[in-house]
């Protein structure tokens, strides 16, 4: 377990606001106990940071098989208001599609 | 097998900046990055029914070559047609299990049916795109005072100029991508008609689904009860849209989208289906892969002295490669077990598994 996040169910970890400074809405990893074991904490981080990002809604989200990738983890999911929010190269990555 | 890997390895261009058996201008080029999927079947390179079966038809509105820099135009052009290295590849698989039959049904999947799974995207063409735009973006993040708490967050605003280049241009190297996997699938079958000595009928090879998992897209969604326009960020992640979304193929709309799940090169790869769920908690989304356990240096510590070729040989799946150090990169062991990360979406609901393919013949970069 990751000090400073919490598991909400069997397959969810939560990375509560506050986790980094400046988080909009919290973090959400699917992973189970047995996944969690190989969750790297500067994944961790890299979903709390996006969280920060304006215009981001409901979630920073991340998948089973998150691991750090450019910024954003890679496995990561967000969403951003088109009125308020962003668009980042590092939340699709190099290697496009 | 080993002949099919043979022949396959020979006619699809695989390995680190490997070039394509494609000429192309500059203008062609310019007409692939508009139409994607479409320039590649309006070439021959494939069949319209083809289109139907990929995301967003294989081609996104609004890419603009215009926005693209002479470098990335210049590896684009050799590399189109291409497999690439690293993680990307082509294989032959079975049905190993079917865990919904109606579904298996509906996307033709039967048990021990012959698969080809093919993984790869826009190769240098994306890459110097991304590199490109990560440059304007961290002046854009200055330029619009936006506080970040890493540098390589850099980002605009949706309707700055900055964020609408990189989406146009974004859009051309997704284009590309499926440009790519279109003209990849068309020489898979001509090189299996061709070794097997069989007619297009014969073969019967037609495509299940052809779906993106990094990519940016604009998407309606409905949080909070209040339907939202927003762009969704896939990074590593597929989207996974549910039965009756508009945007699915009418063969799919009962059953919803499929996602493909391509695994390591020694274990599995999945099929799975979008879901309500999905779309109700992760904006109609799911996981990519199996997602790395080793870094690949690790990797190719881990493998010295072993010849992965021959351990995976043992255990029935023949592989070619460029070269040993992508094997080693690539073995098993590298990365987590695909299916304790499928068990995690299925169980959370965001996605339902429907078929295991396990991997019999293996064409790496």
């Amino acid at each position: 377990m990751i000090e400073g996040t919490k598991r909400i169910d069997e397959n969810t970890i939560e990375i509560p606001i506050g986790f980094v400074d400046g988080m909009r809405v919290k973090g959400l990893i699917f992973v189970d106990r047995g996944l969690e074991e190989f969750l790297e904490e500067g994944a961790v981080k890299q979903v709390a940071n996006v969280a920060t990002l304006p215009g981001i809604v409901k979630a920073s989200l991340a998948m089973p098989d998150i691991h750090t990738g450019y910024g954003f983890s890679i496995g990561g999911v967000a969403a951003f208001d088109i009125n308020e929010g962003i668009v980042s190269p590092g939340g699709v990555g190099y290697d496009i599609n | 097998m080993k002949d099919l890997v043979e022949v396959l390895y020979r006619e699809i261009p695989a390995g680190v900046g490997s070039k394509g058996k494609l000429r192309l201008t500059k203008e062609d080029e310019k007409r692939l990055l508009r139409k994607g999927a479409r320039w590649a079947v309006e070439e021959g390179y494939g069949e319209p029914e083809d289109l139907e079966h990929t995301e967003s038809g294989g081609m996104i509105e609004g890419a603009d070559p215009s926005l693209i820099s002479d470098k990335a135009i210049e590896r684009g052009k050799a590399q189109q047609g291409t497999l690439g290295s690293g993680n990307h590849f082509l294989e032959i698989q079975y049905v190993q299990e079917i865990y919904d039959r109606e579904a298996a049904d509906a996307l033709g999947l039967f048990p021990d049916q012959v698969t080809i799974m093919i993984h790869t995207g826009s190769r240098g063409f994306g890459h110097q795109v991304c590199t490109d735009y990560l440059e304007v973006m961290e002046k854009a993040a200055r330029k619009y005072e936006i506080k970040l708490p890493d540098r390589e967050l850099a980002c605009a605003p949706f309707n700055s100029p900055e964020a609408q280049d990189y989406m146009a241009a974004m859009k051309a190297a997704a284009n590309y991508a499926w440009a790519n996997r279109q003209c990849i699938m068309h020489w898979t079958r001509e090189a299996i008609m061709k070794a097997l000595k069989i007619s297009p009928g014969q073969l019967g090879l037609s495509l299940v689904y052809d779906v993106a998992h990094n990519i940016a897209k604009v998407e309606e969604h409905t949080v909070n009860g209040k339907r939202m326009i927003l762009v969704v960020h896939r990074k590593g992640a597929t989207r996974a849209f549910p039965p009756g979304h508009p945007e699915l193929p009418e063969a799919y709309k009962n059953i919803g989208q499929p996602v493909l799940i391509p695994g390591d090169m020694g274990r599995a790869s999945f099929v799975l289906i979008g879901t309500e769920k999905a779309m109700a908690e992760t904006f109609g989304s799911t996981c990519h892969g199996a997602g790395r356990v080793l870094s690949r240096h690790q990797a190719i510590k881990r493998a010295k002295g072993r010849a992965i070729w021959r351990e995976m040989e043992d255990a029935g799946i023949m592989v070619k490669s460029t070269g040993k150090r992508t094997l080693a990169e690539e073995m098993s062991e590298a990365y987590k077990d695909i299916t304790n990360v499928v068990d995690v979406v299925h169980r959370a609901g965001i996605s339902k598994k429907v078929a295991k393919l396990r991997p019999m013949g293996v064409v790496k970069g």
